[in-house]
């Protein structure tokens, strides 16, 4: 296996007195699909914004390309975050900007390219998540699939190393959802970024991932390939995996 | 404001009638009215008179500094009461009430609409006019004059801090003109403006917040929209009201 | 209680602090601190005018009934110019762009945090407070002074005609009366005042939309606690900042 690019290490987690993470320990292999599973309510967007920042841990380290980000000043934080792309649940883009000031938005702030680069690249990338021609649509015109697309390209504008995805499947009909499955399937190859895919819905997991780690009572109940997991022993594990999938015997 | 003034105006007229003949017909909840007003009663009550105190000790320390120059000040404390009573107190706990009550009024509202509540206490027939607006509106007009005088015996006693704390007049020389230009006239009219103003915020709020259209923002803006338009409305009605009480029309 | 509230308070001032550091380290974008302020501006004027319009006549009104009792018409002139320059216009113009734009910015923050967008400048390795708060806030100092003046022209503006017309004065005393009674320096106190209230107001707002809860009760309580609190501060602010400049 790759060396990893994340790394958790011994990392827990409390609000209050509810223990979401508790002594985690997980490796993030580089270049390839980490799918992040379990139960809603088991601690996995805290994960999330643990990684990148947004919360920080009581315990334990989180290393980033080498960096611990529970540690990190300001300045080294923003570093890191440069190397990650975020797909937000609901897609988090700016109402006020239309859809090429979204995607273009990093790439404003953080490079000298010239409007006509900014341009080509946005029409670029909006081609590439197949909704060519929509830069001046503002983002309340979008449906929630086309939203997490258009997400998807500002997450991905800076080329980065690490592509976050927080419930690429939430809120969307079977159809769209496997739509979205299918591009991050395609992104996947083209790319060659280390994605990160944060899920309740196994069916969708199993068909991209590289890597399944599945949370439960803020631990880690199963860690390995697909194939792996599908032969876990863990109880657990099996009867979250079963209403979905044909097992195979034990 | 938005695009057309005058079509919102007489939206706002047709709820205002919606919740009068709700009220006419007796379809509201009299113990919710109740309940609404002991909460705003009690939300309002520290915002109201802790910037009544400065106010009128504002107006102590400038009255002091106007009156210093015709070495009259011994009347500052009739100057105080006039003032205070009549104008201050009724615009204060009409603007802090709108900030506080009305504006959480528009939220509370504006969410039941977003969340489908209040569809959903149609759907089971019973009038969300009667149920959630009416009491909502007449649990401001109870409180607005109930808090005035309120406001008004805590902008004298800010005044009083001033003048006779800081100052050093005596007690006695101020409590002799406190009430030597206030009748029980100013009192009572004192009172009505903040029943008007209660009517008034309580309309304006519950309007905005029952036709909230658009998820979060759309609840920011109601609440928003409320407290521009009560503060805006009020200090006009003051001065019409004011015109009207106290230019000797009623005495 | 107590405790809950002083923490509210260091919390408020590490914002505050967090703030400045950011308007320091990623620099200030003056085009938007500027479209801020003109947006406050234009959108802030037709409400300022016509409630600065009213706070005049209720002046006039209001300085007549109290002093013709005293026999002293000339008084009402020096009441209006004094009260109204000194205090009820610096609070009017507060008041009003607290109500407007301070509540919008809370609301708008609110709804940026429920949607993760506060969270998605962070993940872009863009630093939320340079971006949403600091441009407002600057946008605010400017402008609250400018409407400031501007109530306060209108104020004594229509003082003039109800004096004149409703309350019967000669037009040429009145006018002398308020005139002769305000100085550079009572102009200078209210843009000071000004000054200190818009700090309030872009910072209170914005702490309040910044940590809100998501949702929209979030938004609506986030914005109602706001603008109460604003409110109440910039009263009592008031009250010191009189007493130091006029003590």
């Amino acid at each position: 296996m790759a060396e990893p690019v994340i790394r958790f290490q011994g990392v827990s987690k409390s609000f209050g007195s509810k223990v979401v993470l508790q002594d985690l320990s997980l490796d993030i292999p580089r270049g390839q699909t980490t799918v992040i599973l379990g139960p809603s309510g088991t601690g996995k967007s805290v994960l999330i914004k643990l990684l990148v920042g947004l919360l920080e841990p009581d315990e334990g380290s989180i290393l980033v390309e080498g960096v611990d980000v529970a540690t990190a000043t300001e300045a080294e934080l923003f570093e890191v975050r440069k190397q990650i792309g975020m797909l937000f649940q609901d897609g988090a883009l700016f109402d006020s900007l239309s859809v090429a000031d979204n995607i273009a938005f990093p790439l404003r702030r953080h490079t000298t390219l010239s409007d006509e680069a900014i341009a080509a690249k946005v029409a670029e990338l909006l081609a590439k998540v197949g909704l060519e021609g929509i830069e001046e649509l503002m983002p309340s015109s979008l449906s929630g699939g086309m939203r997490k697309r258009v997400s998807l390209a500002r997450a991905i504008v800076m080329d980065p190393e690490i592509v976050l995805f927080d419930e690429p499947n939430s809120g969307l009909d079977p159809v769209t959802s496997d739509e979205i499955d299918a591009l991050i399937g395609r992104m996947k190859d083209e790319l060659g970024m280390t994605f990160i895919i944060i899920s309740h819905d196994i069916v969708g997991t199993f068909a991209v991932a590289d890597k399944i780690a599945m949370l439960y009572n803020g631990g880690l109940i199963a860690d390995g390939t697909p194939d792996e997991v599908l032969h876990s022993r863990e109880d657990v594990v099996r009867r979250f995996l079963k209403r979905n999938m044909e097992l195979p015997p034990l | 404001m938005s695009s057309g003034p005058l079509i919102s105006v007489g939206r706002y007229g047709l709820f205002v009638g919606a919740a009068i003949r709700a009220c006419l017909a007796g379809r509201w909840a009299f113990r919710e009215m109740l309940e609404h007003a002991s909460t705003v009663a009690l939300r309002c009550f520290l915002p109201v008179t802790i910037t009544a105190l400065p106010f009128g000790a504002v107006i102590g320390f400038q009255g002091m500094a106007i009156l210093d120059l015709f070495s009259a000040h011994r009347l500052i404390s009739s100057l105080l009461s006039v003032f205070v009573i009549r104008e201050l107190a009724p615009v204060i706990a009409a603007v802090l009430v709108a900030a506080q009550a009305g504006s959480s009024f528009a939220a509370e509202l504006g969410a039941m609409r977003i969340k489908e509540e209040l569809d959903a206490t149609s759907v089971m027939s019973v009038d969300p006019i009667g149920w959630h607006v009416v009491p909502r509106i007449g649990a401001m007009a109870i409180v607005i004059p109930a808090l005035t005088i309120l406001a008004g015996a805590f902008g004298v006693f800010g005044g009083w801090l001033v003048v006779v704390g800081l100052e050093g007049q005596p007690h006695g020389v101020f409590m002799a003109h406190l009430a030597q230009d206030l009748t029980t006239f100013d009192l009572g009219a004192s009172a009505f403006k903040g029943l008007v103003y209660g009517v008034l915020i309580g309309t304006i709020a519950c309007w905005k917040g029952f036709n909230a259209t658009g998820g979060a923002e759309g609840v920011g803006r109601a609440v928003n929209d409320t407290v521009v338009l009560s503060v805006m409305f009020v200090l006009v009605s003051n001065y019409l009201l004011s015109s009207l009480l106290f230019s000797g029309v009623f005495r | 209680m107590i405790t809950a509230f002083v923490r509210s308070v260091g919390r408020y001032g590490l914002f505050c602090w967090d703030c400045g550091v950011s308007a320091w380290r990623h620099g200030v974008r003056w085009d938007r601190v500027m479209g801020e302020a003109s947006k406050l501006g234009v959108r802030s004027f037709g409400v300022l005018a016509v409630m600065a319009l009213f706070v005049g006549t209720n002046l006039a009104i209001q300085g007549h009934a109290a002093f013709s009792a005293l026999g002293a018409q000339s008084l009402v002139g020096m009441f209006v110019a004094l009260a109204g320059v000194r205090e009820v216009c610096p609070l009017l113009a507060g008041t009003m762009v607290a109500a407007k734009a301070g509540t919008e910015m809370t609301a708008q923050l609110a709804v940026m945090r429920t949607k993760e967008q506060i969270d998605a400048l962070e993940v872009m390795a863009i630093d939320p407070r340079a971006e949403l708060v600091v441009p407002p806030l600057l946008g605010i100092m400017i402008a609250l002074p400018a409407l400031t003046i501007i109530s306060i022209a209108i104020a004594l503006g229509s003082s003039v005609a109800v004096a004149v017309w409703q309350l019967g004065l000669e037009y040429g005393d009145y006018v002398d009366w308020l005139v002769s009674n305000i100085t550079v320096f009572d102009l200078t106190a209210a843009m000071i005042k000004a000054l200190v209230f818009a700090v309030v107001i872009a910072t209170v707002s914005g702490w309040f939309g910044f940590f809100s809860e998501r949702g929209p009760i979030g938004v609506g309580s986030a914005t109602n606690k706001a603008v109460v609190v604003m409110c109440i501060v910039c009263i009592t602010l008031n009250f010191f900042l009189t007493t130091v400049l006029y003590g």
